[in-house]
């Protein structure tokens, strides 16, 4: 029996219940002539409980040629580059603005490009610069303001 | 104001230079994403989404429509020259239009599907013209009841026309709702679910979870892929049908035209679904059906046609009813709330600039299309060539600057990824996320109409009945509900019954 449905059928389950008793508890759910900020958050995160158990029931119990199929498509498929490049989206993310838009992207396009297959250093360099320098003086132009982060810290921007 | 003295000012208006260039603009980044198979036009929206502040509401909304229905021209491209569409609503044309490439009539099958395109496409914008008014003046007399009602059945046929599991699509809508209520209570002002975050106070952003829904989770999904795109290498010539191939044509983008624009009108029905029963109703028409999926150019005409009126039928229930019908419909009305403009029936009268010029430029950008699709098809081969190692980074650029700059804030670019991790998985669990978005965007309004008929109703949950059009909108969606259910139970007593044999 395949478990990962499994998993996100219980994951989906406790986000229901999680919701409900958050808005029940936290929220409040007023009176229906005067409706409380939980009342509707209450009872979606009600049925969202109800259709997850019913998921979750029907995965347990139904034989699924299909997820079969899929898990054989899985053993194919090679994860290293998903992992890099989330790895990579989430360094942009969490050090954007400590080190800057052009420090930040020069390094996540490394990554990016390499990950993707571009793996001459030449090459590699000249797209990560090129694409740096095109999207800071595009986004600009448009009036998005770029962090400067440590570059302003040490004088250079 | 008349539609013909509105028709002439949206021109008008359309006419200064600068709506011009975002009108062209926006069919061009439409097209190029359409050509190019790995990003579709609600991430592509979401991505520009943040340009478009600085522009007044008209020129943004022209030129993020524009992106759209550009879109609808651009995918054919891909799919009748490498077999791989370049977004869903192409899906249908590689099947008979890949194979007129390979009998050496890839010109013919680009053109028909231009000039369907552009037919299809100035048919729904005269058909939009004359419905709106009527449903808007209707629309009028619609209280909160009626438009949570509206909201409801607007949700519950976007499930029902889901591709996938039904109550997965449901489940999915759930959650959107859910991710809506984020934030300060819409009438008390109350935090929900912000658990101490400034960021989360105004809610989760539309333009971070649509980016990582559609844009990241798709890269990732193309990483597993790993495919290289084969161009199909013909001299594309002829690219003007020729008399036989119009008789065969006219037909399929007559019937297309109207099937397409009625479909784009319903909630999830848009453009996608229109092609698969343009198709469907040609192969059944035809006196030749087993021509079909063998180069038959009416399966290219008619699809292609109702993708681009269904495109514009999609504009019908947003612009009349403020009610998105899509998820791109919902990145459109998000728009409209970031430059103050209440969408509804009042729209036409408050703000006819916009109503209008976007009219007009659908008009305008219907030309445009034909123009940048037929003579300059040779750039669009060319484009299709850009190897993936530089395409794919690139997008994924375009979305981490997209997600920072809705805000200036990198907390949405770190929601815009867990939103493509999220996305990614329910995409390989055969999870649909246009139901997420489309809920995200309507849950606000389905509660504050919900709590504002309560209050009026003095509590009365009847109050949802007692109204004519509510109780009719209430109705049609739980027979959505219960005819789905009955069908489900059927075929779960099917497959007892089949695995009860297997074991006997």
């Amino acid at each position: 029996m395949k478990k990962h449905p499994i998993y996100a059928m219980v994951f989906w389950l406790t986000l229901g219940i999680f919701v409900s008793a958050y808005s029940y508890f936290k929220l409040g759910l007023g009176k229906l002539h005067n409706p409380g900020p939980g009342l509707m958050p209450f009872f979606l995160g009600l049925l969202f409980s109800i259709i997850s158990f019913y998921l979750l029931i029907n995965s347990l119990f139904k034989r699924d040629r299909k997820e079969e199929i899929l898990k054989e498509e899985q053993g194919q498929i090679n994860f290293r580059n998903v992992i890099l490049v989330l790895a990579a989206l989430f360094f942009y993310g969490l050090f954007l603005e400590t080190l800057g838009f052009l420090i930040v992207t020069l390094i996540t396009m490394t990554i990016l490009f390499w990950t993707m297959g571009l793996t001459r250093w030449r090459p590699l360099g000249v797209a990560s610069c090129l694409t740096v320098l095109v999207t800071y003086f595009l986004f600009t132009y448009l009036g998005v303001r770029f962090p400067a982060g440590i570059l302003r810290a040490i004088g250079m921007y | 104001m008349d539609i013909f003295s509105g028709l002439l000012s949206g021109f008008q208006n359309l006419f200064h230079l600068n709506v011009l260039f975002y009108c062209f603009v926006g069919v061009f980044v439409g097209t190029l994403i359409g050509v190019l198979p790995g990003i579709g036009p609600i991430g592509t929206m979401a991505i520009l989404f943040p340009a478009t502040f600085g522009l007044p509401p008209a020129s943004a909304i022209i030129m993020l429509s524009g992106i759209y229905y550009g879109a609808m021209y651009g995918g054919s491209t891909t799919s009748i020259l490498v077999n791989i569409p370049g977004e869903a609503a192409s899906v249908v044309t590689c099947l008979d239009g890949y194979q007129m490439a390979r009998q050496g009539r890839a010109g013919p099958a680009l053109g028909i599907s231009a000039l369907g395109s552009f037919i299809g496409g100035t048919f729904s914008v005269i058909a939009l013209m004359f419905l709106v008014f009527p449903l808007a003046e209707f629309a009028v007399k619609f209280g909160p009841a009626e438009y949570f009602s509206l909201i409801c059945l607007s949700m519950t046929v976007l499930t029902y026309l889901a591709r996938g599991s039904f109550i997965k699509a449901v489940l999915m809508a759930l959650l959107g709702l859910i991710l809506g209520s984020v934030g300060m209570d819409p009438l008390t002002g109350k935090p929900r679910f912000s658990f101490g975050s400034v960021s989360l106070l105004d809610g989760v952003g539309l333009v971070p979870v649509a980016m990582g829904l559609f844009g990241i989770s798709e890269v990732l999904m193309n990483l597993e892929a790993q495919q290289s795109l084969s161009i199909f290498k013909t001299k594309i010539k002829n690219l003007f049908p020729n008399l036989q191939d119009w008789k065969r044509s006219i037909g399929p983008i007559s019937r297309g035209s109207v099937l397409g624009f009625l479909v784009g009108i319903l909630p999830g029905g848009g453009a996608v679904m229109s092609t698969f029963l343009s198709y469907t109703l040609e192969k059944r028409l035809s006196k030749n059906p087993s021509a079909f999926g063998q180069g038959a150019i009416e399966g290219v005409a008619g699809p292609e046609t109702a993708n681009n009126a269904g495109a514009g039928g999609a504009f019908v229930p947003l612009l009349a009813l403020g009610i998105p019908s899509s998820p791109i419909m919902g990145i459109l009305l998000g728009a409209l709330m970031v430059h103050g403009v209440n969408a509804g029936p009042l729209l036409i009268k408050q703000h006819p600039e916009i109503f209008w010029g976007v009219i007009a430029s659908m008009y305008v950008g219907n030309i445009m299309l034909v123009l940048l699709n037929l003579p300059l098809i040779g750039i669009w081969v060319k484009v299709l060539k850009i190897p993936k190692r530089i395409l794919m980074p690139l997008i994924l650029l375009c979305c981490l600057i997209g997600a920072y700059a809705t805000n200036n804030n990198a907390v949405d670019v770190i929601i815009m990824i867990i939103f493509g991790i999220v996305g990614y998985f329910l995409r390989k669990h055969e999870y649909e996320l246009a139901p997420i978005i489309l809920a995200l965007v309507l849950g606000p309004l389905l509660e504050t109409n919900f709590r504002n008929a309560l209050i009026i109703g003095d509590g009365r949950l009847t109050i949802f009945l007692e109204k004519p059009i509510s109780a009719v909108l209430l109705s049609i969606s739980a027979l959505l509900f219960l005819s789905t259910g009955f069908s489900n139970y059927r075929k779960t007593k099917k497959r007892i019954a089949e695995e009860v044999g297997d074991v006997d």
